[in-house]
C-alpha cells in the first residue's frame, strides 16, 4: 500500500496511517523525491503519529528523504513521534539528528515557515 | 521508620538452615565440640547473672550504645534475652529455635538503633570473661579445660557471624525500602508559559529514575504542546558519565517530539568533573542557572518581558 501524499500550498504531507514495511518506507522515498521536484514544494511534512514502532531502518529512511529533499530545495520536518516511540528509540540509539522534528502538523507546518512564501503564488 | 516496618522485618530476616549449618562449617563446629561445651556449661550457669552485667556494662561504657541504655523497657528485654542466650550458648543445642533468638536479640538491638559495630568488642570481652572463669576452674588439667573454652569460643564466633548476618539483612532491607521511597518522588514538569516547561530535578539520577523521568517528560510536552524545556540540575547531587547520559537521552528523546531542551544549573564541580570525564555535552544546550535558561527560552519563543516602570516594586 502506498502511503498518500497531500500538496497544501507549497508544502507536501505524508501522513503514515499504518505500520510501514520497508518496501513502503522505500516507496515513500521515491515518491517524495521525486515529487518535491515537479511540485516545487519547499516544505515535506512527515507525520507519524500513528505509528507505535520506529525501528533503525526507518530511522535512516526518515533521514535519507529529509536529506534528499534538502538537496532538492525542500526542508523536511518529521511530526507527531510519540511519546512511547521517543523513548524506546532514543533507547536503541536512533535519532533523527540533522532533521527538524514537530509536535504534530500544526508545528510542522509552522517550522517550515509557510508564511514566509505565502505570497509566492499557487505553484 | 524502623519502628514503623518492624514487623515487616521480622519475616523477612530470616536465616536458612544452610545459612546456619554454612555458619558452623566456617567456625569448624564439630560433634567432638558439644561434650566439651558441656563440660564448661556448669560454670557459666553459675555465674550467668554476673556475665550478662559484665556484658552490659560494657556496652554501658560506649557512646554508640547509649541509645540502648535511654529505653530502660528495652533494656530489660535486652538484659533477660541476653541472659537466655548466654545459657543457650552452652547449652549444646544450635539449631534454628537458637538462631531464633538470636534473631530477637538482635532485632531488639536494631531496634534501639544499636550499631552493629558494637558488637565484636563486646563479644570478645565476654568471651574473655568466659575464658577466664573456664581457666580459673581448670584444676589440674588446664588444657583439657583451654579446649573446652576452645569449644565455647567457636559457638561465640558463630553468634557474631549470625549477628552479622541479620544486621546486614536488616540494613539491606532498610536500604531498599529507601531507595523505593526516593523512587516514589515525583519530578513535577511544570509549565510556566505557553510551550515553555520546566523539569526541576532533584536528588540521584539512576537509570529507573531517569526512565521514569523521560517518560514523564515526553507526555508533558505532548500534553502542552511545549517547545521549549528547561531542565534545572542545581538539585543533582553528582553528575558523572552516567547521569550525564540519561540526560543527553532525555535531551535526545524531547527533541524527536519537537522541544528544544535547556539544561541549566551545572555547578563549577560538576562541570570540571564532566570535562575530566571527558563526557561530550556539546549536543545539549546549557546555560549557567535557571533563570538564563528560562530568559534563553522565553526569547527564543518570542516572549519579551519587560517590567513596568510603575510597577508597585520601584514604587516601594
Amino acid at each position: 500500500m502506498g502511503i498518500p501524499i497531500l500538496k497544501l500550498g507549497h508544502v507536501l504531507i505524508a501522513s503514515i496511517q499504518d505500520a510501514l514495511t520497508d518496501n513502503d518506507l522505500i516507496q515513500l522515498r521515491d515518491d517524495l523525491s521525486s515529487q518535491v521536484g515537479w511540485s516545487r514544494a519547499t516544505g515535506v511534512i512527515i507525520d507519524v503519529s500513528a505509528l507505535d514502532v520506529m525501528d533503525s531502518f526507518a530511522t535512516r529512511t526518515l533521514r535519507g528523504i529529509a536529506d534528499i529533499t534538502k538537496l532538492r530545495g525542500a526542508k523536511t520536518v518529521i511530526v507527531g513521534i510519540q511519546p512511547d516511540v521517543a523513548f524506546a528509540m532514543i533507547q536503541l540509539g536512533l535519532d533523527l539528528d540533522g532533521v527538524t522534528t514537530g509536535l504534530d502538523l500544526d508545528e510542522g507546518l509552522a517550522a517550515i515557515g509557510r508564511g514566509d512564501r505565502g505570497d509566492a503564488g499557487h505553484g | 521508620m524502623a519502628d514503623l516496618d518492624f514487623s515487616a522485618h521480622r519475616q523477612a530476616v530470616h536465616l536458612t538452615d544452610e545459612d546456619i549449618a554454612r555458619h558452623k562449617r566456617f567456625v569448624g563446629l564439630e560433634a567432638a565440640d558439644l561434650p566439651r561445651i558441656a563440660a564448661v556449661r556448669p560454670i557459666v550457669m553459675e555465674r550467668v547473672d554476673e556475665l550478662t552485667t559484665m556484658f552490659f556494662d560494657f556496652l554501658r561504657g560506649l557512646d554508640v550504645a547509649t541509645p540502648l541504655f535511654r529505653r530502660g523497657d528495652l533494656l530489660d528485654e535486652a538484659k533477660r534475652m541476653k541472659r537466655e542466650h548466654l545459657i543457650a550458648m552452652v547449652g549444646g543445642v544450635y539449631d534454628r529455635a537458637y538462631v531464633e533468638l538470636q534473631l530477637e536479640l538482635g532485632l531488639l538491638y536494631s531496634k534501639v538503633g544499636l550499631d552493629t559495630r558494637v558488637f565484636p568488642g563486646a563479644f570478645y570481652h565476654l568471651m574473655n570473661t568466659v575464658g577466664a572463669i573456664v581457666m580459673a576452674n581448670a584444676g589440674d588439667d588446664p588444657q583439657k579445660a583451654f579446649q573446652n573454652f576452645m569449644a565455647v569460643k567457636k559457638i561465640g564466633f558463630l553468634d557474631i557471624g549470625l549477628m552479622i548476618d541479620i544486621m546486614a539483612a536488616e540494613r539491606e532491607q532498610t536500604i531498599s525500602i529507601q531507595q523505593e521511597a526516593i523512587r516514589e518522588l515525583s519530578t513535577p514538569v511544570l509549565q510556566i508559559r505557553d510551550g515553555l516547561l520546566i523539569l526541576p530535578i532533584i536528588g540521584t539520577l539512576d537509570s529507573f529514575r531517569a526512565k521514569q523521568l523521560t517518560d514523564s517528560l515526553l507526555r508533558a510536552i505532548r500534553a502542552n504542546r511545549a517547545k521549549m524545556v528547561v531542565m534545572d540540575i542545581t538539585g543533582v547531587a553528582a553528575v558523572d558519565s552516567r547521569v550525564a547520559n540519561h540526560l543527553i537521552q532525555t535531551v535526545a528523546a524531547s527533541r524527536l517530539m519537537g522541544a528544544t531542551v535547556i539544561v541549566t544549573g551545572l555547578s563549577g564541580d560538576v562541570a570540571q568533573a564532566l570535562v575530566s570525564l571527558g563526557v561530550d555535552l556539546g549536543t545539549l544546550n546549557t546555560v549557567g542557572d535557571l533563570q538564563g535558561g528560562l530568559e534563553l527560552a522565553e526569547r527564543r519563543l518570542g516572549y519579551r518581558i519587560a517590567r513596568q516602570a510603575d510597577s508597585s516594586l520601584e514604587t516601594a
